[in-house]
């Protein structure tokens, strides 16, 4: 006989939001700029809010405000990694489960099982797999968005100030980059804006952005360039290098 | 077959209303029975500047009801026997556009054997604008050697991508030509305006003309005659070479190049 309910382990592939401060005024403005006030951003995915590396906590958090400010970008919120005990039981009243000690060795319910099933094999984490890029054949105008989701994005026409191309691989753009490119949008370190003729006002990689007040730096101006992350955490900033095309 | 052609720029005060009333008398010059919608529904100009406002009895808006069919709204322009405007209301608020509305009174213009019919966009991006470009086969994009003209010329651009019934219903795009107003070569030479090369770059769309700066602009729409009309007027005949152009001839760009005077000219001043 079937029983009505069965309890089995599973991975879930959730995003992760690191959060460097818990302070949702100031995280509602950078989750702004950074997606440019989009709603539903993402795809309704599973997030676990991780603030392992908040240095200072307030002695209340109001989760439901900072679940409500994700789920507006269309994250769904689900689980807690690296809050101080204390504040354990508000995030549970919330509905969000602790991730602390969980993750780290599963724990795997107790059976009388007469073997003990084999250990799984160490599986290296996978390289990002990603569909067929994007190809946009067209001029980006002011006003408009592309989003290559979990691909690479290729523009063969220009991006215009005032428009923006995301993607959650790299961005190449074919034609003059005048607005926004915001490559690795999920979160990928490693992705690169390319870029046949450079003068964005904005290029983002992986939520490291960084824009042009001063103007675009004479050696880099309408030169093929690509951009990328170096350095980890708090030091990782945008290096941009002038690309060698003939 | 009637062609659909939108006048339009996103920014206000680029020379819209202008270049729509050159544009329509050019087209009905050359013999082609058009008709010039003014879609600006509460602020219309297009009969001042057509010279036709004591003439307006029904409006487009007054079509789009049933309140006056379309003979008796079109009023026949006084220079040239192909050309027919449509006024906009000065009462109506722009809501009064329907889609369904807009679309009946342009099949029925094509109904009429009308060879173009242009509509005249009222400035930003909303209803009126959206309106006017819905339907369009053609598009003038006008613009002015200004960063905030281009940017907002961009942004119709999009919309133009994006809303026209063309693309929404995937054929073939709507066809886009830049028309540059309000060109002063002496300023681009003196490094004060952008090129109409700059400007061409940045929009990344055809050029079909540049209209040069000119006190015979101000003129003609006080007197309420296109300027096109106005023989003597650099603007009047870069206009003629923009209709040409549209018709497919190949015209020199004109105007675009300052000649410092010389010194002659400048002891026994212009002649």
């Amino acid at each position: 006989m079937a029983k009505p309910i069965e309890f089995k382990a599973g991975s879930l592939h959730a995003m992760s939001a690191v959060l460097r401060e818990i302070d949702n005024v100031r995280l509602a403005d950078a989750l702004q700029v950074m997606l440019g006030g989009i709603g539903e951003f993402f795809a309704g995915e599973p997030a676990v809010i991780d603030v392992t590396q908040v240095t200072q906590f307030p002695t209340r958090i109001d989760w439901p405000g900072l679940q409500s400010l994700l789920r507006r970008y269309g994250l769904q919120p689900v689980a807690l990694r690296g809050a101080p005990e204390a504040l354990h039981a508000g995030a549970r009243k919330a509905g969000l489960a602790i991730l602390d000690g969980l993750d780290k060795e599963p724990q795997l319910p107790v059976t009388p099982a007469t073997e003990t099933p084999p250990a799984p094999e160490p599986v290296a984490a996978p390289a990002p797999s990603r569909g067929s890029p994007m190809v946009i054949d067209r001029t980006i105008r002011s006003g408009q968005q592309i989003y290559a989701r979990g691909s690479d994005l290729i523009v063969l026409g220009a991006v215009s100030n005032g428009a923006e191309v995301i993607a959650d691989g790299n961005v190449h753009c074919y034609g003059p980059l005048r607005g926004r490119a915001l490559a690795g949008a999920s979160g990928e370190r490693s992705a690169r804006i390319f870029s046949s003729n450079f003068g964005p006002e904005l290029i983002a990689v992986a939520g490291v952005y960084r824009t042009f007040e001063q103007g675009i730096p004479q050696a880099l101006a309408g030169r093929a360039v690509q951009a990328r992350l170096q350095g980890e955490g708090e030091q990782a900033s945008l290096l941009l290098e002038t690309l060698i095309t003939d | 077959m009637t062609r659909i052609v939108v006048v339009t720029s996103g920014k206000g005060g680029v020379g819209k209303t202008t270049s729509s009333a050159s544009f329509a008398s050019g087209l009905a010059l050359r013999g082609f029975k058009t008709a010039v919608i003014d879609f600006d529904v509460g602020l219309r100009n297009l009969d001042l500047i057509m010279g036709c406002e004591r003439r307006v009895v029904y409006d487009l808006v007054n079509v789009i009801q049933g309140e006056a069919n379309l003979h008796q709204a079109l009023i026949k322009d006084k220079h040239c026997e192909n050309l027919f405007v449509l006024p906009a209301s000065q009462t109506r608020d722009k809501d009064a556009l329907t889609e369904e509305g807009v679309e009946k009174v342009l099949n029925d213009l094509k109904q009429m054997g009308f060879d173009y019919v242009v509509c005249d966009s009222p400035a930003g991006i909303e209803r009126g604008a959206v309106m006017a470009l819905t339907f369009a086969d053609e598009a003038l994009i006008v613009t002015n050697p200004e960063v905030s003209s281009i940017r907002d010329s961009d942004r119709i651009l999009g919309i133009l991508q994006s809303k026209s019934r063309r693309a929404k219903e995937g054929q073939e795009a709507v066809k886009e030509h830049l028309v540059i107003t309000r060109y002063s070569a002496k300023r681009v030479d003196e490094g004060e305006m952008l090129s109409y090369k700059d400007v061409q770059e940045l929009l990344r769309v055809p050029l079909l003309g540049v209209i040069p700066e000119s006190e015979t602009v101000l003129q003609a729409s006080n007197a309420g005659s296109p300027v096109i009309h106005n023989k003597e007027s650099d603007a009047a005949e870069a206009y003629e070479d923009l209709v040409a152009r549209f018709l497919g001839e190949t015209r020199e760009m004109r105007f675009v190049s300052y000649e410092k005077p010389g010194i002659l000219k400048r002891i026994f001043g212009g002649a």
